[in-house]
């Protein structure tokens, strides 16, 4: 008998074969791929992965926040520019990160380091199916793998800056196992180059990368290898004939408002932006600046959620003597007046000491006009001021006027269509001025730095008062909301200064011209001037705000993130991992 | 040699019916649904005579080639009450010649010679041998056989009888468990079949988590339902009084023939069919209500204790700081305002012009998005005595149901029909499960050896399901603080906008929002066959079934405009989703006795299933009225998303199953199953062999002489079973795919459109192979003390091998999604028994006493390739895990870190300061980060002498040691009782609601008494919370700690139960023929030290559906209601 179902089984084997294909549905198989048109939509999709978001969290899951693109906690949170903000025991990885105590098992760094994997799997993708395609001519072939390899750059200079010491893989890759056991800034100048030397100047769509965003992230990457030459020669470069994507000789533009507002973005400025998208059709907002959902004022016409408050620390920067220059040494001595622990019922007159009017298009105070939102009410628009402080966050703010087209209110707290700036030319002119100091060249150094402040000096620049402060949107009038004075450096100032000290007043600058968008930290890192500025920001600010007492800098660890424990538990081949920890953290 | 069941069993027993005790006539539905199911099955009952019937369409006996010759035998089978047993079996011994007993028990039977001997049978009695002695009347009397081993049991497309199984199969007493009604039937598991274990929650229409003999897998545990021989997962809308029988296949040896698709085990339902040749109509109704828990349930501070309780966590943060709050002023002391908020106003008393009415501005309706928000001016009025949000949302609900059976049969078929409409509204506001079922079984024969038939079932629900899986309304509940009322003055909801509220939403605002949301999902479920008798001992068998499945839901978001964090849009959805299922099975079946020596049943087949499911589902938004007879998708103002997706996979398998009884003392069974399933590409197939043998002790001639000993068996098996559920229908593709949220770019900067873009969507694994559950078992089954005591307990031991997961991949292999692939490993061991007593007391009285005892020990031996764990379940404690899967653990462990006491004084921290320093020789090392006087102190595991991530420890797991059910049964005269205990000891709960309530800082939410008066402070060391502080830290809320973990060992009453039936003669008059009245009570008490609300925890997946893994995490559970129900039986 037993034979005998043997036999039959052996029968209807091969009946079932047939039967049991079943080919993946609603997806395309790699050959569908595999030519121009797939390609280029590859491509796109590498773009895409440059927000690092999905659907209500992040692009690889994790919380939007935690792969926001502006780096707001990796670089400006921790880097003192802001506090978390909200109340004290929301998100709570980001107090540890804000106050150094972070754990290689922080869920935040994982969410960041798998969102920027991601951004280079699209990439590889493009490169793989590039090579397969057989109707693409040579000359988009180049473009195509210029503007993946541009791309590739971008993702792992983020890993680069945050983590030192990341595995490199790239199209030709097989095992995803790889060590970080090697130093990958010759791999990222590499891509950098390729795209310059193969990107065209202009591009037929705006958000795409050119040669010169290419040449200007070279330059970048140069600065934080300290190779200042280099970096000087390619600096000179972009600043004498970069132009945009559409085609705009860079410049600054004369609002500097003009950066963060979705209206006028793509301008001159914009090195390299991330395009961002509001009302999208979607129902979403996650292709809408979703990374600072939370970062808008608390119980306010944005809802939510109130975090990313700035320090009085970065607040206190923004004042000026009477020549309008910033108190670079000096700036915490005489602090800048604030509302906190004043009630929004009780009258409040904001400090009428001179302060530079960046400050203002930074940071929301009580008494000055949000944008067109109306007088910042104070502590009725802060969750928990005791925790946080009295400031909101300015720079991603939609204007009430336009918001119907540039928010997007498709979840619990907003979106916008406000690009995030990986690189404005602002951010390139102090960078040159950095490599000019370094290299001695302080007069050019100087010429630099003053186009930003003569930028910033503009009568366009002075934030007015309401004509009506019940009525925003009926326009502003002619009087300044505050006190405004700073202008340029007089000539041969950073001569006299010397070398050190114009470089001082150099990353000063840049403090100020670059606050809240994600740069501080790295930056404070890249000088090796976190330990000092970062102790000395803990001392000053924990007096006041309770967030970060006690918080401190170690150096020697501090400066780079841990490498995810998820990430050295998984990479393991026998058992061992392949990635090596970060010196200083929990082994 | 041909058997052959025929319907003069089923004839009219309407006397039988009032007499026989509910086993006897569950048997007869069973015989019924025997015959409808599978001829093997009859032949089993059939078997037990010994002999072979053969039966005409004109109702003659047929006795094939035997010439009638010799002399007649008549006479009156009774039972031991004296009543005639119908349908009963009356062979002549060693021959094919038979009959059976008509309506009154009478037979006539022409027998070779006067001098043989009549072997008489029926189920339910102990088989009589009763010599003629050239009699030619013969009057016999059964008697019953209370532990009736002759029960038919259906298994793997056979049935047996109980006494003959080798495997381990728990038979669920149907009998009891239907007797005491429940929405569904997965919920009447619980307890009363050993190895099983069932945890539900109270809402309306949610699936139950059930387990068998443990995990299996990372992902789905569900069992494999088979219904009336069609497999499925889904039994939510099956009516639970059609239900017949329901057998649990527990190891390899009973459930290999599932092969593919037994790894979790299989329940074997079969549902009632007709039989008898009069009309019977049976209606059966209840209605009852459901009571929430009273009392504070959560424990939550008034607003005076909680004003008291803001100041003192501000001043223990900020010492000798002003304090300014928005709600309880500046002064020394809290001040409780009259008024929460007016305008932007928060903290008011009365007589502030800012409360005047005639300010007020509030659209509930609006539809101006922030704008409009911006505009408003709300006044709410502070509840000093303070909001009970639980009562607020949770009130007494009714639930009710009516069903009607009609069934009946004759020569030529059977039939049953039933029709059942409940409904259940949920104590929480706006969740309910309305249920309408019809069911057709039906059965023809076509002459004497071709049966044909259709069970088939359609069902109609309405259940929107509350997602309960992250921070739902009833969390919001403890959350949202007591001194905001429900609604403001002018009846509008009241909320936490305004500053010093929280972010709470008010619970009743959402759930009442969602009123206008429902669901319509209409399914087709049920099969057809046909069988054949062939040959002399063959039979063929077809059966085609499955489902056929529609759903509908609507669902629309109002904006809010009460709380600190308002959604502004309004934005309607729905969804649908169809699609069906067909498994087609073709079996042969070979039957034969040698010389009442060797019984050899043989079965072989084919089954092929095949599965296509549809996606369909619109969201848009900017809708002019919310008038839900408007709201559709077409009829909106925003943009409109659609989305779209199928699935489809398929299984071909084929089957083989010996059988083998030797001398009725040792049996045999071997089972093989070799099943191809889409879901793998290169390596399709998988065998799935298993074997199993049983050796009746007491048929053994050294055991005759121990009188005590009715019937012992020892059973014992080992096979292989297979598993291939969580794998994705793609999973052997590398696939690229669009998706507007992740791949779709900006590249032309409009701002408002975005521009075609790919990604890598998935890895695929081409090379996925069948994982492998190797299961063995050794079990004993005995009746003692003539039939008073039943006892069955097994001991098992299962390894799932190449078990099939999708481990988290490196992030350098990017976000695409990930293959399942053969690498984690996990063993299951562990003990389940029954033991059932019967007790006649007095003839008035009788006691039957069912206890079921489960246990099993989970272990994961292996992950993945690399990771030696993975972590689930973040919540709020973002960076961290509250559980842990971890190599040597059982699954879903919690791990955290363990609290060793307070840091009661500076000293006691300098000393710990000091002894990190000596231990690790760093002058800088600290014991503890974020250490302060009052905080927790957490235990060096590791014995570092430093608190680091090493430290944490597995802090307890929802896994209990043993579950457990007592069935206590009483019938004295016309009443009856029964009560229903069920248990679970040493399970952990993960309290997360505490998280919340005990500790000021986080979220501003409501706090519970034990925040006010039992956490530290310099004057209570012995606290239960630590010190209250405006902030938190990693040394009190920011990661899980041992705090959350609560012993969730309980004990529950899970059904007690009184009926009385009338007496027949007065029911009688009315043409009634039985009408039985009762009332019940569902959970009346629970024994607990669980804190929480309810211990049964379960834990939902995001879509809705209660989790099989990962779970006991309390964060807001919808607790299981007292119910209190009046119920009549009535047939005609």
């Amino acid at each position: 008998m037993a034979a005998l179902m043997a036999t039959g089984m052996q029968l209807f084997t091969s009946c079932g074969d047939d039967f049991l294909e079943k080919p993946a549905l609603g997806a395309l198989d790699p050959t569908l791929v595999a030519n121009k048109a797939g390609v280029e939509a590859l491509l796109i999709g590498a773009y895409a992965a440059l927000d690092g978001q999905g659907n209500g969290a992040a692009i690889t899951g994790g919380g939007q926040w935690e792969a926001a693109p502006t780096n707001w906690i990796y670089g400006s949170v921790a880097g003192g520019d802001a506090h978390k903000g909200s109340s004290g025991s929301d998100q709570p990885a980001i107090n540890a990160i804000a106050n150094f105590i972070t754990d290689p098992s922080n869920g935040f760094v994982n969410t960041k380091w798998r969102a920027m994997y991601e951004g280079i799997s699209r990439t590889n993708s493009v490169l793989t199916l590039l090579a397969e395609a057989k109707d693409i001519s040579e000359d988009d072939a180049k473009r195509l793998a210029a503007e993946a390899r541009f791309l590739r750059g971008h993702y792992y200079f983020e890993l680069k800056k945050m983590f030192n010491m990341v595995p490199w893989i790239d199209e030709t890759t097989t095992d995803i196992n790889q060590p970080n056991n090697v130093d990958i800034w010759p791999n990222i100048e590499a891509d950098f180059k390729f795209a310059m030397e193969n990107l065209p100047n202009s591009q037929a769509q705006v958000g795409r990368a050119n040669k010169w965003a290419a040449a200007a992230y070279l330059g970048k990457t140069y600065m934080y290898e300290h190779e200042f030459a280099d970096a000087k020669t390619i600096f000179d470069e972009v600043i004498g004939s970069g132009v945009t994507s559409n085609g705009l000789k860079y410049g600054l533009v004369d609002r500097f408002k003009d950066n963060f507002d979705a209206s006028a973005e793509n301008n001159k400025e914009s090195v390299f932006a991330i395009q961002m998208v509001a009302n999208d059709g979607t129902n979403t907002i996650s292709n809408a600046n979703q990374g600072e959902m939370l970062n808008y004022p608390y119980n306010s016409p944005f809802r939510c959620c109130g975090f990313y408050q700035p320090t009085l620390d970065l607040a206190n920067s923004y004042q000026t003597d009477a020549q309008g220059l910033p108190l670079v040494e000096s700036y915490n001595a005489d602090p800048l007046k604030n509302d906190q622990g004043v009630s929004s019922d009780v009258t409040f007159t904001p400090d009428q000491q001179s302060v530079d009017p960046r400050l203002d298009w930074t940071v929301g105070r009580r008494g000055i006009p949000f944008l067109d939102w109306g007088l910042h009410p104070g502590q009725a628009w802060i969750r928990e001021q005791n925790t946080a402080g009295p400031y909101s966050a300015k720079k991603h703010i939609y204007w009430q006027a336009t918001a119907d087209t540039y928010s997007d209110q498709h979840s619990w707290a907003p979106g916008s269509a406000i690009n995030v700036l990986i690189i404005r030319f602002a951010d390139v002119l102090l960078m040159a001025a950095e490599a000019e100091a370094q290299l001695g060249n302080l007069e050019q150094a100087q010429t630099y730095v003053d186009m930003v402040r003569a930028r910033a000096a503009k009568p366009e620049n002075i934030v007015y008062q309401y004509v009506d402060p019940s009525k925003p949107l009926a326009g502003f009038s002619s009087t300044p909301a505050a006190t405004y004075n700073v202008a340029a450096y007089p000539t041969g100032y950073f001569a006299g200064l010397g070398k050190d000290q114009a470089l001082r007043a150099i990353y000063f600058e840049r403090k100020l011209e670059l606050a809240l968008e994600g740069h501080r930290f790295f930056d404070l890192v890249r000088w090796g001037i976190a330990e000092e500025e970062l102790n000395e920001f803990f001392a000053y600010e924990g007096a006041i705000i309770p967030d970060v007492r006690g918080a401190k800098f170690t150096a020697g660890t501090n400066e780079y993130y841990p490498i995810p424990q998820r990430q050295i538990d998984l990479q393991t081949i026998n058992g061992v991992s392949t990635l090596t920890q970060n010196p200083g953290y929990v082994q | 040699m041909k058997q052959r069941y025929f319907s003069t069993w089923m004839l009219t027993q309407r006397s039988h019916l009032k007499t026989l005790p509910q086993k006897k006539v569950l048997a007869l539905l069973l015989a019924a649904a025997c015959l409808s199911q599978s001829p093997v099955q009859a032949d089993a009952a059939a078997n037990n005579a010994g002999a072979l019937l053969y039966y005409t369409e004109d109702g003659a006996f047929d006795l094939g080639n035997v010439f009638f010759q010799g002399t007649e035998v008549r006479g009156r089978v009774t039972g031991d009450d004296g009543q005639g047993v119908p349908g009963a079996t009356v062979v002549v011994k060693g021959t094919a010649v038979g009959t059976a007993t008509d309506a009154e028990g009478n037979f006539t039977l022409g027998v070779p010679s006067g001098s043989g001997t009549l072997v008489v049978s029926f189920i339910g009695y102990k088989t009589q041998e009763v010599q003629i002695n050239n009699r030619t009347n013969v009057n016999v009397t059964l008697s019953t056989d209370a532990q009736a081993l002759d029960e038919v049991v259906v298994t793997g497309y056979a049935v047996q009888e109980k006494k003959d199984l080798t495997g381990s199969v728990a038979v669920v007493d149907v009998s009891e468990m239907t007797k005491q009604p429940s929405p569904q039937v997965a919920s009447m598991l619980q307890g009363r079949a050993a190895g099983v274990t069932v945890q539900g929650s109270g809402q309306p229409g949610q699936a139950q988590q059930i387990r068998i003999r443990g995990f299996n897998t990372f992902g789905n545990n569900s069992p494999l339902y088979v219904v009336d021989g069609v497999p499925t997962q889904n039994i939510n809308d099956i009516n639970p009084n059609d239900i017949a029988s329901m057998q649990v296949l527990k190891d390899a040896g009973s459930a290999s023939i599932y092969g593919s698709r037994a790894a979790n085990g299989v329940v074997i339902i079969t549902t009632r069919g007709g039989g008898k040749e009069k009309v019977t109509v049976q209606y059966d109704g209840y209605y009852g209500t459901q009571r929430p828990p009273q009392g504070n349930v959560w424990d939550l501070a008034n607003p005076q204790e909680m004003a008291d309780l803001t100041f003192r966590a501000l001043r223990n943060t900020e010492p000798g700081e002003p304090i300014e709050h928005p709600i309880y002023g500046s002064g020394a002391n809290p001040v409780v305002p009259d008024y929460l908020v007016a305008g932007t106003a928060t903290g008011l008393m009365e007589g502030d012009p800012r409360v005047d009415p005639n300010l007020y501005n509030v659209n509930p309706s609006y539809t101006g998005g922030s704008g409009d928000l911006g505009s408003f001016y709300r006044i709410v009025k502070a509840n000093k005595e303070g909001t009970d949000w639980f009562h607020e949302i949770f009130k007494p609900a009714p639930i009710t149901s009516h069903n009607i059976a009609v069934s009946g049969g004759s020569d030529i078929g059977k039939y049953y029909f039933s029709a059942n409409y409940f409904d259940q509204k949920g104590t929480l506001l706006e969740t309910y499960f309305k249920r309408f079922t019809i069911r057709s079984n039906s059965q023809f024969n076509l002459g004497k050896k071709v049966r044909v038939g259709e069970n088939l079932a359609y069902s109609v629900i309405d259940n929107p399901l509350l997602d309960l899986s992250g921070e739902s309304p009833i969390n919001m509940a403890y959350r949202e603080q007591t001194i905001i009322p429900v609604y403001d003055i002018m009846g509008n909801y009241g909320g936490s906008f305004g500053g010093g509220l929280g972010n709470a939403r008010n619970p009743v605002a959402q759930l009442q929002r969602r009123r206008n949301n429902n669901t319509l999902n209409t399914r087709l479920f049920g099969n057809v066959f046909a069988e054949a008798d062939i040959l002399r001992d063959f039979t063929l068998r077809t059966s085609f079934g499955g489902e056929m499945y529609n759903n509908t839901n609507r669902s629309f978001t109002f904006p809010e405009y009460e709380g600190s964090e308002n959604n502004t849009f309004n934005q309607f959805e729905q969804n649908g989703n169809n699609g069906y299922n067909w498994t087609w099975t073709n079996t042969l079946a070979y039957h034969r006795n040698f010389n009442d020596v060797h019984d050899l049943r043989v079965l072989v087949g084919t089954e092929a299933y095949d599965n296509f499911s549809n996606n369909l589902g619109g969201i848009s938004q900017g809708y002019f009225s919310y008038d839900p007879n408007f709201t559709d998708l077409s009829t909106d103002a925003g943009s409109q998303t659609n989305t779209s997706s199928r699935s489809a996979d398929a299984l071909f398998s084929l089957i083989g199953r010996i059988d083998y009884n030797l001398m009725d003392k040792y049996l045999v069974g071997f089972v093989i199953r070799r099943d191809g399933s889409s879901r793998f590409l290169n390596n399709q197939y998988g065998t799935f062999p298993a074997v199993s043998a049983g050796w009746r002790i007491s048929q053994e001639t050294f055991m005759q002489n121990i009188a005590w000993i009715s019937d012992l068996k020892l059973r014992g098996g080992y096979g292989v079973m297979g598993n291939q559920l969580n794998v994705d229908p793609g999973n052997a593709f590398t696939t690229y795919g669009q998706d507007r949220n992740l791949s779709f770019y900006d590249i032309n900067g409009t701002n408002t459109s975005t521009t075609l873009g790919f990604r890598r969507s998935r890895i695929g694994n081409p090379d996925a192979k069948w994982e492998t559950n190797v299961n063995s078992n050794i079990g004993i089954d005995a009746t003692l003390f003539n039939g008073a005591l039943d006892v069955t307990a097994d001991y098992y031991h299962k390894e799932i091998r190449d078990l099939l997961y999708n481990p988290e991949l490196p992030g350098t292999a990017g976000g695409a999604t990930i293959p399942f692939v053969n690498v984690a490993k996990i063993q299951n061991r562990g003990f389940d028994g029954a033991v059932t007593g019967h007790i006649q007391a007095t003839s008035d009285l009788r006691f039957d006493i069912t206890g079921t005892l489960t246990t099993y020990k989970n272990e994961i031996l292996k992950v993945s390739n690399g990771a030696q764990n993975f972590d689930q379940e973040t919540r709020r404690f973002n960076g961290s895990y509250i559980i842990r899967n971890r190599v040597g653990d059982a699954m879903s462990s919690f791990f955290g870190y363990q609290i060793d006491g307070f840091w009661d004084d500076e000293a006691e921290i300098i000393a710990a300061n000091q002894q990190a320093q000596a231990e690790s020789g760093d002058p800088n090392a600290i014991y503890q980060t974020d250490v302060k006087v009052g905080r927790f102190r957490y235990a060096d595991i590791d014995g570092d002498g430093m608190i680091t991530p090493d430290d944490r420890t597995i802090l307890g797991s929802p896994n209990p040691n043993f579950t457990y059910g007592l069935n206590i049964a009483a019938t004295y005269k016309n009443f009856d009782f029964t009560m229903f205990l069920y248990g679970s000891q040493g399970n952990e709960i993960w309290n997360q609601v505490k998280w919340w309530t005990d500790f000021y800082p986080n979220f501003a939410g409501a706090k519970s008494k034990t925040a006010v008066y039992d956490s530290w402070t310099p004057e209570n060391h012995n606290a239960t919370a630590p010190i209250q502080e405006a902030e938190g830290s990693f040394s009190t809320t920011t990661v899980p700690n041992s705090y959350y973990v609560e012993d969730g060992s309980y004990l529950r009453a899970k059904n007690v139960q009184l009926g009385y039936t009338l007496p027949a003669g007065f029911t009688g008059k009315y043409g009634v023929e039985r009408l039985r009245i009762y009332i019940q009570g569902a959970n009346l008490f629970t024994i607990t030290n669980y804190s929480g609300v309810d211990p049964e925890i379960t834990g939902y997946n995001t879509d809705g559906t209660i989790k099989t893994s990962n779970f006991g995490i309390d964060e807001g559970n919808y607790p299981n209601m007292r119910q209190y129900l009046f119920g009549v039986n009535v047939s005609f």
